[in-house]
């Protein structure tokens, strides 16, 4: 139950550490696994002075788009069982709908391969 | 079909039931129920709660029936006749006294011997 102001860990390796959910792009009032947000740095990697790529790099206080992966609030799978994770995660991506980072360091779950987020499944270590 | 076994409890989930539970620290956890998913977040050992497959086994609790059902098959033994021979007369023969039996025995020795002497002194002659 992903909504304005909630706060989100970033599990890819684009820079960012921590976001905060500005705008939920979907007709309803929480956002869920699979689920596309629009965010805001809250916190992220120091960047390295003097390095060409710290252009595009992220900063705190950018606003991006990013793809919810694992949310607290427990999932129903088709078989009725319930899912559940520890915490509340994504990985941003660019307007192309492909992620920002090159790797995804945990595990994600398994409704993003029902909704089609290929590229984010095949990158992460494991899926549950 | 795929039977869980519940990380808590231990009971059987069969599909369709239950809630599974991903840590952070990326380890799954299978639950049957609230009731035993509820004791797993208030960090409740399964060892000290009665009901659960670990208390139960640690305590010996509905074996015992089980053990005393699979005592080892002991051979037994009983008397019976054999051809020929009734049980009585077996009887009678183990239970003479020692003395008797000794006699016996002597003068069976006497008679074969003599019987022996007699068989020899015929081939000789």
């Amino acid at each position: 139950m992903i909504q304005m102001k909630s706060r989100l860990s970033v599990i890819d390796n684009s820079g960012a550490l921590i976001v905060e959910c500005i705008k939920v792009l979907r007709n309803a009032k929480w956002a869920s696994v699979g689920d596309e947000i629009v965010v805001s740095v809250k916190n992220a990697r120091p960047i390295a002075d003097g390095s060409a790529i710290s252009a595009n790099r992220i900063k705190k206080g950018d606003v991006r788009r990013a793809l919810i992966v694992r949310t607290k609030k427990e999932i129903r799978r088709p078989d009725g069982r319930f899912v559940r994770f520890d915490d509340n995660a994504c990985v941003l991506i660019n307007s192309q709908k492909q992620p920002i980072g090159s790797r995804i360091l945990s595990l994600v779950s398994r409704e993003l391969r029902e909704k089609n987020w290929i590229k984010v499944v095949s990158l992460a270590p494991k899926v549950v | 079909m795929k039977l869980e076994i519940c990380s808590f409890s231990g009971f059987k989930i069969y599909p369709g039931h239950g809630s599974l539970f991903v840590r952070g620290d990326s380890r799954i956890f299978h639950f049957i129920s609230s009731k035993s998913e509820s004791l797993f977040h208030q960090a409740k050992n399964p060892r000290k709660i009665s009901w659960t497959v670990v208390y139960r086994s640690l305590h010996r609790k509905g074996i015992s029936e089980e053990v005393s059902k699979k005592r080892t098959r002991r051979t037994v033994k009983y008397n019976r006749a054999i051809i020929g021979v009734s049980w009585e007369a077996i009887q009678n023969r183990r239970n003479e006294k020692p003395e008797v039996r000794a006699a016996a025995r002597k003068s069976a020795v006497e008679k074969a011997k003599a019987l022996k002497k007699s068989g020899v002194k015929k081939t000789s002659a």
